[in-house]
């Protein structure tokens, strides 16, 4: 290992990530298997879906995480105020974009789009279901960044980057949803 | 150093929002008038467009590139299998619908 080479973050975040991505993958490959299967279906019960809606919820979330990966950059180079501020601003996209999907979802029950209507609502409400808890999840995280950059005492720079890697999963995992759902014809 | 470091992020924010917003162009192009219709070379890119950005994220964003060589190759592999497995499942599922 060279002088600049280090893994960032705890090894075990790491694993979790190849993990859950393995796990997404594979439910992945059931909806592209089912859709290919039913491919006219689909495609009835996915014109419902509101693509610009659904291209700001990605850029709010991949801009929340190019935000963490600020606040790590400032954090090396111990300026704690200004990762705080970066900090509160991934909370800030991260709640936007959960204000986002929980419309969405709104609009489309009011539709008459539920779990049960057709087998791709199925999929898309599991999958975006499935990515709003690890979401949720990640603002808990959010919180430990933000309660270890408070403190002095307890802060560990380690951390704050598994942190950051948790939330950066959470984006990585959203790049895929919503290609599957909103762009796979 | 510092600099190049802040740009180099900005850089790799640029081009995932850009992918994000040519899937406006490639979802029209695909479409008959408002109506959705079934197309191979729109699933394809789709996922390739979704997984440069997955590679995008993990080398810059969460700063695989300056992690050691093992880390570096877990994840290209991981990309690798994730691209394989989801064209697979979709390619598999057309020939026996």
């Amino acid at each position: 290992m060279t002088e600049t080479e280090r893994v960032p973050g705890e090894g075990d975040m790491w694993f979790f990530v190849v993990f859950e991505s393995l796990v997404f993958t594979s439910y992945f490959c059931v909806y592209l298997y089912d859709r290919a299967q039913h491919e006219h279906a689909f495609l009835k019960a996915q014109s419902a879906l509101n693509l610009p809606l659904g291209i700001v919820e990605t850029i709010l979330l991949l801009t929340s995480s190019w935000a963490i990966a600020r606040c790590v950059q400032e954090v090396r180079a111990a300026r704690y105020r200004s990762a705080q501020r970066f900090v509160l601003a991934t909370v800030g996209l991260g709640v936007a974009f959960f204000g986002c999907k929980l419309a969405e979802w709104v609009r489309l029950i009011g539709d008459g789009h539920t779990f049960t209507s057709s087998e791709f609502m199925q999929h898309f409400f599991f999958l975006t279901g499935m990515h709003a808890i690890h979401l949720l999840i990640g603002f808990v995280v959010l919180g430990v960044i933000r309660y270890q950059l408070a403190d002095p005492q307890h802060r560990s720079h380690q951390t704050i980057e598994t942190c950051s890697t948790y939330w950066h999963t959470v984006d990585l995992f959203w790049v895929l949803i919503f290609a599957l759902l909103y762009i796979v014809r | 150093m510092e600099t190049s470091a802040k740009k180099r992020l900005l850089v790799a924010w640029v081009v995932v929002v850009a992918i994000t917003v040519i899937y406006l162009w490639i979802d029209r192009s695909a479409d008959d008038r408002g109506v959705l219709v079934s197309s191979v070379a729109v699933t394809v890119a789709a996922i390739g467009l979704a997984l440069v950005k997955f590679r995008i994220i993990l080398g810059e964003f969460m700063d695989v590139r300056h992690a050691p060589r093992a880390l570096r190759r877990i994840t290209d592999l991981l990309v690798v299998v994730i691209a394989m497995a989801l064209l697979s499942a979709y390619f598999v599922g057309r020939a026996v619908a």
